[in-house]
């Protein structure tokens, strides 16, 4: 078992689910625009004729938001009501869409067929919906734990300095980083096995995501950090290009909307990677076990 | 009488030969007060005793029953003092919480005794749990002339958890620690109408109005502890554990020290002038960022408004865990706030910097009272600080300058004004505590400093230098009122710009100062009609029907503009035209609407009133414009960035 099989494996299986990936990018780009249409409405219509809009050129003027006053309260908490709909009706979304990607990764041989996509979203919908709520809690438990608790003790103290505070952080911090791969593969596992097995119960697909995890903890580690930072890097890549974007055509304001599309397609590609990659994985590891059980079966004892 | 002048005179020389000038050649001020401490700080205590010789010098045409001294320290003696009373909290019900200054022994010259005529008033708010104020009823009144010296032990304690004064383990900053002579203003000064004493009791948001000052304090404390003062450090003597400094300070108006064995000490030189940063030693990363700020603010106020006439400046990054000691001001002494790490593009830090320095000025110098006209202090150091923040961290940037974010220093006052809800709640012309809702900070600093930017956009930024300058020229180390002020402005005004905007300004500070009414002018319409031929009987001479051959392209168009505030200021009007013609119109602003009408071959395509935003008190630049062809790239350019940041947000956090 191989790191780079399972990689290698992930990506053949994660190109065979492009479809899969473009009707998740699809249903969240229509779940976002829910959102961010109306709000574009708003704006338009806050801002009406007015030429104060030249403001924006170089960036987000908050001068220019705040004069608008009471509009300028309720474009926020439009924003708020707005921005909290989408990320909780974005949590049942994804667990809807992640169990249909897992469900598209989960043999070599799959070809596509938006039935099955549906159908094994459909059919984990609510295991995977609970996985993530529990291991999100746990994420937040572990962060409250390494980051906050330190924190909070420290910035308590009357004569701690903000040196040691600050280099605190960055330690507690980096520990906290590094454990998220290892949060990562939990949750994977997790649902890769309840993919696998459907009759399988949730706590004990969880109970399997750690089994997973930590029976081949370096190479699943390994492997989870190498996409991890795939990941990363296109994060930055993003950050490097979005933002300082401003186009000020039309034009050019629809090229900024194609760009950023293909930028998101290709992260839903590299995360369904990763899914894809922790299936592999989880396949090996089974065959293995069952290889070798196999061989302790013909031993003569 | 004459005899009474030659001893004034004898008098104060002998008195001035006490206190010979080694900090400046010549005074700066006139030597109304000054004090001779000598202290011990007591680690274990946390308290500062020691002997105080002071004068008063009674230089006004009265005859003064009794002299009036701040005892500040009393603010942290319990939750029931007018300071806390105001700012809600209590100092705890501990000893080693509590802040307080007790007069052990209080004489004057002679040695009388003048405990028994000591009595704590509330001048302010009749506040008997308040005793941030003594008078002292003299032996003999003090003539015309008289000097008043007086000798008192005394003993402080400094209070924890510092606000602006006190300690945190063993770092200490000293503020209002010791008793000071309040100011006897005889008629005719300021506002007083009768001689009498305006000595405040110690508030939640001020605290300062003292005579200019002679300091020569002499503090015994552990020899590993680092000092800092507003004086310049004269002696050092060690003695086996402790030390003692001396330190001589010359027209200030307040003497604050600080002491903290985690100190690291930078010197710089500006023209002379030797700046003392103290910072964290685990901060030094910060030293550049803090030194260069106020070299930036020593050069921006010596151009623009006067020279800083002390040899010496000394400035303060406190702790974290003594973060209550930051953003003070002690004329020759300040406080800035800074941490560890703040990111090159938050430009917190140098904000802070830039505006405690400039009380050196205003306040320090031009020695305004805070209590009662807390605009003249805050809010014109306010406007001082966002100039120079914004001409030297960047126009759009002076306040953060991050490529996804900039907000200039100017803009941030403004929003603050323009958001607040309680924004015409109140004038700018109330004492200090009486401000409701909250709204001190926001009337007080933000909104002076707006119209202070708005009156500059109406006379020119070269004519407000000249206004500073000329305000300096004529204040420096005197007491100016808001009226002072006004009377330097309409001065300048006149001189520079004629009748141009009328008699005086006064029509402005009507408005804007003792005003709470709003600026809000608006392009309600812009009408482009096509020029319909004279039809029926019309009175139209056939020479005006031909001079208009073409009426198939000819066009009435008009701008319609509207005043919606109450506030009435002269703006500019630009006109935009189709075939690229600019007009810029005059409108003196006080009528409640205007039209702008053309006839010709062109339409109106965009109106701006105040095209260079010069009008910061207009609480809405929004309807200061209007286009007949929207430009919605850059909105819709907002709303893709935040449907891609949404995706990505969403697809980072749900696992």
């Amino acid at each position: 078992m191989k790191i780079t099989s399972s990689l290698i494996t992930g990506f053949r299986r994660t190109l065979k689910a492009g479809n899969s990936i473009l009707i998740a990018w699809f249903c969240i780009l229509i779940l976002v625009l829910v959102f961010a249409y109306p709000l574009r409405s708003s704006l338009r219509s806050a801002f009406g004729p007015s030429m104060i809009t030249e403001k924006f050129a170089e960036g987000i003027n908050i001068e220019a938001f705040t004069d608008l006053g009471p509009a300028f309260k309720s474009l926020m908490s439009f924003l708020t009501a707005g921005f909290l709909f989408t990320f909780f009706a974005g949590f049942f979304l994804n667990a809807f869409l992640t169990a249909g990607l897992f469900g598209s990764v989960k043999k070599n041989d799959m070809k596509f067929s938006s039935r099955e996509f549906f159908s094994s979203g459909a059919g984990n919908f609510f295991g995977f919906l609970l996985i993530s709520l529990i291991m999100s809690l746990i994420a937040d438990a572990v962060f409250l734990l390494v980051v906050g608790l330190p924190a909070g003790i420290a910035s308590g103290s009357e004569t701690i300095s903000d040196k040691t505070i600050f280099v605190m952080l960055v330690i507690t911090g980096a520990v906290y980083i590094l454990i998220l791969p290892a949060l990562f593969l939990v949750v994977d596992y997790a649902r890769a096995y309840k993919t696998a097995r459907e009759d399988a119960s949730l706590f004990g697909s969880i109970g399997k995501g750690f089994s997973f995890t930590f029976s081949e903890f370096r190479k699943s580690y390994g492997m989870m950090l190498l996409l991890v930072l795939s990941q990363v890097a296109l994060g930055i890549v993003v950050i490097l290009i979005l933002p300082g974007w401003k186009p000020v055509s039309g034009g050019g304001v629809f090229f900024l909307f194609i760009v950023s599309q293909l930028m998101f397609i290709l992260r839903l590609f590299l995360k369904t990677w990763r899914y894809a990659s922790v299936t592999a994985m989880m396949n090996e590891i089974t065959s293995e076990k069952v290889t070798v059980n196999k061989i302790y079966d013909v031993i003569p004892t | 009488m004459k005899i009474r002048l030659v001893l004034i005179i004898v008098l104060s020389n002998v008195f001035l030969s006490l206190h010979p000038q080694i900090v400046n050649k010549k005074a700066l001020s006139e030597r109304i007060t000054g004090y001779k401490i000598d202290v011990r700080l007591n680690p274990d205590k946390k308290t500062v005793t020691g002997d105080m010789e002071a004068f008063w010098v009674n230089k006004s045409p009265d005859t003064v029953p009794d002299i009036r001294l701040h005892l500040y320290m009393n603010a942290f003696r319990s939750n029931r003092t007018t300071m806390y009373r105001e700012m809600g909290g209590s100092p705890g019900n501990d000893e080693k919480d509590l802040g307080w200054i007790e007069i052990n022994s209080f004489s004057d010259e002679n040695g009388t005794d003048l405990i028994p005529c000591m009595q704590y008033i509330s001048p302010d708010d009749g506040n008997k749990d308040d005793r941030t104020v003594l008078r002292v009823l003299l032996p003999r009144p003090a003539l015309p002339g008289d000097t008043v010296n007086i000798r008192v032990n005394f003993e402080t304690k400094l209070p924890s958890g510092i606000r602006r004064t006190g300690f945190s383990g063993d770092f200490y900053f000293v503020a209002q620690w010791f008793p000071k002579f309040g100011v006897y203003e005889p008629a005719g000064m300021r506002f007083a109408s009768q001689g009498g004493w305006n000595c405040h009791q110690f508030h939640a948001t001020s605290e300062f109005y003292s005579n200019h000052s002679v300091y020569d304090v002499s503090i015994t404390l552990p020899s590993n502890h680092v000092t800092g003062s507003g004086g310049m450090l004269i002696s050092e003597k060690t003695n086996g554990d402790m030390k003692t400094v001396t330190y001589r300070a010359e027209d200030i108006v307040d003497f604050a020290w600080t002491a903290w064995p985690g100190y690291a000490v930078f010197t710089d030189k500006w023209k002379g002038i030797n700046i003392t940063l103290l910072i964290p030693k685990d901060r030094i990363r910060q030293t550049g960022r803090q030194l260069t700020s106020v070299k930036y603010a020593l050069e921006y106020l010596d151009i623009n408004v006067g020279q800083y006439p002390w040899p010496h400046l000394t400035f303060v990054d406190p702790p974290s865990f003594g973060a209550g000691a930051g953003g003070m001001e002690y004329t020759t002494l300040f406080t800035s706030a800074s941490s560890y790490f703040v990111p090159p593009f938050l430009h917190m830090p140098e904000m802070v910097t830039v505006h405690e320095f400039g009380h050196a000025y205003f306040m320090g110098m031009l020695a305004s009272n805070e209590f009662e006209e807390p605009w003249l202090d805050e809010g014109v150091n306010s406007y001082w600080e966002q100039r120079i923040m914004d001409n030297y961290y960047g126009k759009n940037s002076g306040l953060i300058n991050h490529r996804l974010l900039k907000l200039s220093d100017i803009s941030s006052a403004r929003v603050s004004y323009v958001t607040s809800p309680s924004r015409q709640a109140v004038s700018n012309n109330e004492y200090s505590w009486n401000y409701p809702h909250g709204t001190y900070s926001m009337i007080s600093y933000q909104k002076t400093a707006t119209w202070l930017h708005t009156l500059e956009g109406i006379i020119t930024t070269e004519t407000m230098n000249n206004v500073f300058r000329e305000y300096y020229r004529r204040w420096a180390f005197k007491h100016p009122s808001g009226r002072d002020f006004i009377n330097v402005v309409n001065d300048v005004v006149r001189k520079e710009h004629g009748q141009k905007f009328g008699p005086d300004m006064n029509w402005f500070f009507d408005q804007t100062l003792y005003g709470t009414g709003i600026c809000d002018y608006q392009v309600s319409r812009i009408i482009n009609s096509k020029y319909s031929k004279p039809e029926g009987k019309a009175d139209t001479s056939d020479s005006e029907i031909r001079a208009w051959s073409n009426t198939d392209s000819l066009y009435t168009s008009k701008a319609q503009l509207e005043r919606i505030g109450d506030v009435k200021l002269p703006v500019t009007v630009l006109i935009h035209f189709d075939n690229g013609d600019e007009i810029l119109e005059l409108w003196d602003g006080k009528s409640r609407y205007k039209d702008f009408e053309y006839k010709g071959y062109r339409q109106i395509e965009w109106v701006k009133i105040d095209p260079e935003y010069l009008i910061k008190m207009d609480v809405n630049f929004v309807n200061n414009s209007m286009t007949t062809e929207p430009d919605r790239a850059s909105l819709h350019r907002i709303a893709n960035k935040l449907v891609a940041f949404m995706q990505f947000f969403l697809s980072i956090m749900l696992l």
